[in-house]
């Protein structure tokens, strides 16, 4: 669909908000987010908020102790996502997903979105979906 | 004779290329009718690409000493760990000239005497008056300034002045412009589907020289502009001492 990476795409635009390169500054910097590490949070969509400036996917995460973590997910604008392949009925509440983000860096629970695997199989990143990867 | 006829025809296509230009350059949409004959920027909006280019460091800004020491002093901070100045964080728009670098369509709208460029992103508008006014001997600083226009053949010029220095030089989120920013801008179209935005950036407290960097949008007819309400849900935000924060409390389970 795209020929540039939505990876690409997400380190020009923490590029173009650490470094101000050139054409565009973001909404926000990235000084918050480890942009050099990935982290995977599995656990049930409580919601998606579909809402400027950034979409929201906030996870019931199960811990080892059998309590539960909340964690928050930046994701870009629903403006931006809408052009390419996301709609509000992308996650809905009760959805088991596996979200990669690059995590906040005071340990809090959140982080920038990465991509995201829906309970289908399909796996979308701010540049759209893909189908499930063929399983080894 | 043949010499001749081609002389004469040489001469008649160089009088009727010179009237086109001519009455071209004179159209400058100041009625319906005129504004029917300027070139199709209003057709669908337009987004500058998501490619290798988007976001590519341009021809760097050659700063004025003072400037200079303010942009060190930023990135010195902000090496260890000090200021991550982004007012937009807060919602506050970046203003002229970042408003027009955005990863968000902008859409044109033509009338008599008037362009209005309308950005998503922010929900910002600007309002070119191209009915022959000056600009006002002493505006006012605001986001997006005070812009007056004219078509240089298919070229839309556009000169802006009255711009706040609260808001970035577009080099960094460190370093704003002064009051004395004077942006140009010419916009016309290299293909039916492509504008090209050159802006020149004139501050003589900030720039040693003017700063020319070039913008690529690209059309999409079947694209529409869509709601940014930037205060809907923003959990991101920078603090009086210019540090980013982010909020991370859940929305309440009824929202």
């Amino acid at each position: 669909m795209q020929n540039w990476s939505s990876r690409a795409v997400r380190l020009a635009i923490a590029a173009a908000a650490a470094l101000a390169a050139g054409p565009a500054l973001a909404h926000h910097s990235f000084a918050m987010f480890d942009m050099n590490q990935e982290k995977t949070v599995t656990g049930t969509v409580t919601d998606f908020q579909w809402t400027n400036p950034h979409t929201w996917i906030w996870l019931e995460v199960p811990t080892a102790g059998g309590a539960a973590e909340q964690w928050g997910v930046e994701g870009m604008s629903p403006n931006f996502l809408e052009r390419r392949g996301w709609s509000k009925n992308t996650l809905a509440r009760g959805d088991k997903v596996s979200v990669v983000i690059h995590p906040v860096k005071d340990g809090g629970k959140g982080g920038s979105f990465v991509r995201v695997t829906l309970p289908n199989g399909t796996v979308m990143d701010m540049m759209g979906g893909r189908p499930r990867p063929a399983q080894p | 004779m043949l010499l001749r006829a081609s002389l004469v025809s040489a001469l008649a296509a160089a009088v009727l290329s010179g009237l086109a230009s001519a009455s071209a350059a004179e159209n400058q949409g100041r009625t319906w009718a005129q504004v029917a004959k300027l070139p199709d920027f209003t057709t669908g909006i337009w987004e500058i690409p998501l490619g290798p280019d988007a976001f590519k460091p341009q021809a760097q800004p050659a700063l004025t000493p003072a400037y200079s020491a303010r942009l060190k002093a930023y990135n010195d901070a902000k090496s260890k760990g000090g200021e991550q100045d982004n007012p937009s964080a807060n919602c506050v728009p970046p203003g002229m000239p970042e408003i027009m670098g955005q990863p968000y369509p902008i859409e044109f709208f033509f009338g008599p005497g008037q362009v209005v460029i309308q950005q998503e992103a922010y929900q910002q508008i600007r309002h070119v008056y191209t009915d022959g006014r000056a600009h006002p001997a002493d505006p006012d600083q605001t986001y997006n300034g005070n812009s007056i226009g004219h078509w240089e053949g298919d070229a839309l010029v556009i000169d802006t002045v009255g711009l706040t220095p609260d808001t970035p030089l577009g080099l960094s989120y460190g370093l704003r412009h002064s009051a004395k920013m004077h942006i140009v801008e010419r916009m016309h179209l290299t293909d039916p589907d492509t504008l090209q935005v050159t802006t020149t950036i004139d501050d003589p407290e900030a720039l040693a020289q003017p700063w020319t960097t070039t913008r690529t949008f690209k059309r999409h007819r079947d694209w529409t502009i869509s709601e940014y309400v930037c205060e809907q849900n923003n959990r991101n935000l920078v603090d009086a001492n210019g540090r980013a924060g982010i909020v991370l409390a859940p929305p309440p389970k009824d929202q």
